[in-house]
């Protein structure tokens, strides 16, 4: 299967992209790398554009199914469905809307389900440390979500989505535009029955919920240089859970998520070739949860947790010559959480500014050299360089490369958590509130003994690693008139400061008392194969894709502490000490050696059919130590690799698109370990596009 | 030459002092001294109570042992020589330092039980100061044991061997083996716990050759 697709990564490869026949030799343009609008092939970093059109005929609803299928990347499931990228956890991308971040994240997941598709243009990803332009997060890289614009004339679509486990979708918008002023409306409802992938036991796998989102974006321009744009998104979800405790008892209630924003952005082009932009965006994000015991009514659960982020923020663009173009910006961040689980209420401030030039020396090559400073209220201030540089040997090869500097602030939980867990006994402080946590256990009498001055946990830094991207693109397009397109990136990067839980203090209970501290030093190396090949026969077309990504990630202290031959595990049957080798060292848990990706897009354009298939591979991965010392070292650690395949068919009849749909078609689940696998999942849906006006229609 | 004298008298020296060892271990042979298992020791197991919801009740009493005559000690001699480690839930004593009455002490190896063969005689043992700061940390991660807390599984660490000097100035090590009933290949929480699985070897002739 792997040597397939790595056959198919090499030897043929597309551009799986928006673009139709129309626009086929049009390179789409890509605002995230750069925060300029560029070509996305004439870019020195590694960039993954996902168009509409795509997203559509995948029969897409959330943002983890498009993800997913992505070379390179993977869905992880950590407190919530989030994105891994170079081998990092969720914690490290940042998730922009608009440019703008989502927040909101539970132990540093982003619940990627909590966004539509349906109102997306693209979806840009970039990989690689982007904290030279966007500051804390942006680590791994950056995926920028891009909502429609209002487009010419009244034109829009209602779209409504019915599938297996009562799921169903519908979906609508509408786009006016008259004169200077435009407005794009949006609305959507989400709603599913759960699955429960282990009768046998109390409570269910995935609970039902139902939920809301609504956007919309009002655009115009006063004069010919002064434009203004106002975006706004709101989203409430409600989920009634049912669970069972350790103990088997059975609980259940509701649990809301909310999250809005508010995004004006005015635009100024002083001249031609200076242009200012003033941004404002305001987000809030909240949380209920009230659980109870089904048997005594007693609470289980009873918290809240509420985060909002302002921001404000001046960006000039200055273009020389017509092709050096020089980025300056300064902005403040504000942002607060208050929650059940933090004293008070806390508050964090950043003020930074950035900068960006791009040099064309000739048109073959272009150098981008950028850097941003954080200064932030809570801990050191960080400089976030970034150098990149491209060059096309000719039409059919450039080569690329950069090197740059990410990192992540630590968050509210690692800051402030104050939390005691009734149940299990053990308590977790964040590293302001130790002092004061071991204090009050102390003189409560919980303390048996305390292993590290709580003093010591103050400092804490962020978290940053230095990464380097080198990679080539081959384009036999323009030269040769062959549809194949080829890009392999190498990838390296070294992290330092990542903050994990340490043990501070043992109760008298037994259990331990925990805060956040700096400790590791990891490693994620890698290579990642892109291929597209597009066959046309006659009126059809046959786009056919793949994707390859090796991964190793690992812990240095680990690695040396292997090498120093002071590892060593124990033989589960006959429970006898043997050495570990640097060969058995799986890496750090959850990322997967080998992920693989095979997609299929076939059009017959004057039927208006079109199908996809596609396979997405994931190879074994780390679950949880088993034999003692902590580390990955042995087969019964993993959890065994698979594979998904998913099926789509439409079909278009004027304006109506009907689209039948079956996910993982094989049924494969892991219902132990990948609780959100769903078994096979059909759907059919249906789509009407309506416009007052003729215009060009997708 | 000047110095081949002298390396002569050496070498013949040396030839006479092997041949004399030889001699000692044909007149006197040692046997060599083995390794011996010891499972299901119980450490101080708590009585279920889960009709009450109240914490699992126990006698909050060591487990004496004696490694020389492997078997166990009334916890009423606690106050003796007769044993030289004790156990009692994740915690592992000594018989030695100002809260015991023997010469004892311990320390944590890193390494595997084999080839421990001899023990350094740079060798530093700790011994029991208090009962919150023992010669072996009883504190994941730090001594043998790690805990994980979202399993509540305690695993012996592989790679750690005790190395107990006893009340009476022998020596000895010990491997933990398991810390549930009957070992089983992978416990679960459903699993009874405080039932110590060990293999340890005692050097009875107060040497620190350990094999």
């Amino acid at each position: 299967m792997l040597s397939i697709l790595l056959l198919l990564a090499i030897e043929q490869v597309p551009d799986p992209v928006v673009d139709t026949s129309r626009t086929q030799q049009l390179d789409p343009v890509v605002v995230t790398a750069t925060r300029t609008e560029r070509q996305v092939g004439s870019l020195p970093m590694p960039v993954t554009l996902i168009g509409q059109r795509q997203i559509r005929q995948s029969g897409s609803l959330r943002l983890n199914d498009i993800l997913r299928e992505q070379t390179g990347l993977a869905i992880v499931n950590d407190h919530g469905q989030g994105l891994q990228v170079q081998g990092f956890g969720p914690d490290y991308t940042l998730i922009l809307v608009d440019g703008e971040p989502l927040v909101g994240r539970t132990a540093g997941t982003l619940e990627l389900s909590r966004l539509t598709v349906g109102n997306i243009r693209q979806i840009e990803v970039v990989k690689g440390p982007s904290s030279s332009l966007y500051g804390s997060e942006a680590l791994a890289g950056v995926v920028n979500i891009i909502t429609a614009n209002p487009a010419e004339g009244m034109r829009g679509s209602l779209s409504g989505r019915y599938g297996a486990n009562q799921t169903s979708d519908l979906t609508t918008d509408v786009s006016l535009r008259s004169g200077k002023t435009g407005l794009y409306l949006f609305g959507n409802r989400y709603q599913s029955g759960g699955y429960d992938l282990s009768p046998e036991t109390p409570g269910t796998t995935v609970s039902p919920f139902l939920n809301y989102t609504a956007s919309g974006r009002l655009t115009t321009s006063f004069g010919p240089r002064l434009k203004l744009g106002i975006s706004g998104r709101f989203f409430t979800e409600q989920q009634d859970n049912s669970l069972a405790t350790v103990d088997q008892r059975l609980v259940s209630g509701t649990g809301r998520v909310r999250d809005y924003s508010i995004n004006p952005v005015l635009t100024q082009q002083l001249t031609d070739t200076w242009k200012l932009t003033y941004r404002y965006y305001h987000t809030g994000y909240s949380t209920t949860t009230k659980l109870a015991y089904q048997d005594t009514q007693a609470p289980y659960d009873d918290s809240y947790f509420r985060q909002n982020f302002d921001r404000v923020e001046i960006v000039t663009e200055r273009t020389f010559r017509n092709r050096h173009y020089l980025t300056l910006g300064a902005g403040y961040i504000g942002e607060g959480v208050e929650a059940t689980r933090y004293p008070g209420r806390q508050q964090f401030s950043t003020r930074y500014g950035l900068a960006q030039f791009e040099w064309q020396p000739s048109t073959r090559l272009t150098f981008i050299a950028g850097g941003r400073f954080d200064a932030h209220s809570q801990y050191a201030s960080q400089f976030s360089p970034k150098l990149s540089a491209r060059y096309e040997l000719n039409q059919t090869l450039a080569i690329r490369a950069s090197a740059g500097v990410g990192f992540k602030a630590p968050d509210f939980r690692q800051l402030y958590l104050n939390f005691d867990n009734a149940v299990a006994g053990y308590s977790v402080f964040g590293t302001q509130e130790v002092g004061a946590g071991i204090a009050r256990l102390q003189q409560q009498g919980q303390i048996a003994e305390i292993l590290i001055d709580p003093g010591r946990f103050g400092a804490i830094r962020a978290e940053s690693s230095v990464a380097v991207n080198l990679g080539a693109v081959l384009d036999l397009r323009k030269a040769y008139d062959i549809p194949v397109r080829i890009s392999a990136n190498l990838f390296r990067n070294d992290i330092r400061d990542l903050i994990e839980t340490q043990v501070v203090a043992r109760k008298t209970n037994g259990q331990n008392v925990f805060s956040y501290t700096n400790l590791s030093r990891v490693y994620t190396q890698g290579i990642e194969l892109d291929g597209s090949y597009r066959i046309e026969l006659g009126g059809s077309q046959l786009t056919v894709s793949s994707g390859y990504q090796l991964l190793e990630a690992k812990d240095k202290a680990v690695v040396s502490s292997i090498r120093n031959g002071d590892v060593f595990r124990r033989n589960p049957e006959t429970l006898l000490t043997e050495r570990v080798n640097l060969s058995d060292y799986g890496g750090l848990l959850n990322r997967s050696r080998h992920m693989a990706n095979v997609k299929l897009f076939y059009e017959l354009t004057k039927s208006g059919v079109s199908a996809s298939l596609r396979g997405i591979y994931r190879s074994r991965y780390g679950l949880a130590d088993r034999n003692g010392n902590l580390i990955l070292d042995e087969a019964s650690e993993y959890i065994q690799g698979y594979t998904t395949w998913h099926l789509t068919a439409a079909k278009t009849i004027k304006k109506i698109t009907l689209q039948v749909g079956v996910d993982n078609l094989t049924g494969y689940t892991d219902p132990s370990f990948i609780p959100t696998l769903a078994g096979r999942l059909w759907y059919a849906s249906l789509r009407w596009d309506w416009a007052t006006t003729k215009s060009k229609s997708n | 030459m000047k110095t081949t004298y002298p390396v002569l008298l050496l070498a013949a020296a040396m030839s006479l002092l092997l041949a004399c060892n030889d001699d000692d271990t044909a007149t006197n042979p040692v046997l060599p001294v083995q390794a011996q298992t010891v499972t299901n020791l119980p450490a101080d197991p708590t009585t279920p109570s889960s009709t009450t919801g109240q914490p699992p009740l126990s006698t909050g009493k060591y487990t004496l042992f004696n490694l020389r005559d492997n078997k166990t000690v009334a916890n009423t001699d606690s106050a003796s020589t007769k044993w030289d480690i004790g156990f009692r839930g994740t915690s592992i004593i000594v018989n030695g330092g100002p809260i015991r009455s023997g010469q004892g002490g311990a320390y944590v190896h890193t390494g595997t039980f084999d080839e421990l063969t001899t023990l350094p005689t740079s060798a530093t043992f700790a011994q029991d100061q208090s009962p919150s700061s023992l010669a072996i940390p009883a504190v994941s991660g730090a001594g043998w044991y790690n805990y994980n807390s979202s399993t509540n599984l305690v695993t012996p660490i592989p790679g750690r061997v005790l190395v107990i000097r006893t009340g009476d100035n022998k020596y000895a090590k010990v491997e933990i083996l398991s810390y549930y009933e009957n070992a089983p290949a992978a416990p679960t929480s459903a699993n009874r716990s405080r039932f110590y699985t060990f293999r340890y070897l005692y050097q009875p002739d107060g040497s620190m050759k350990l094999n």
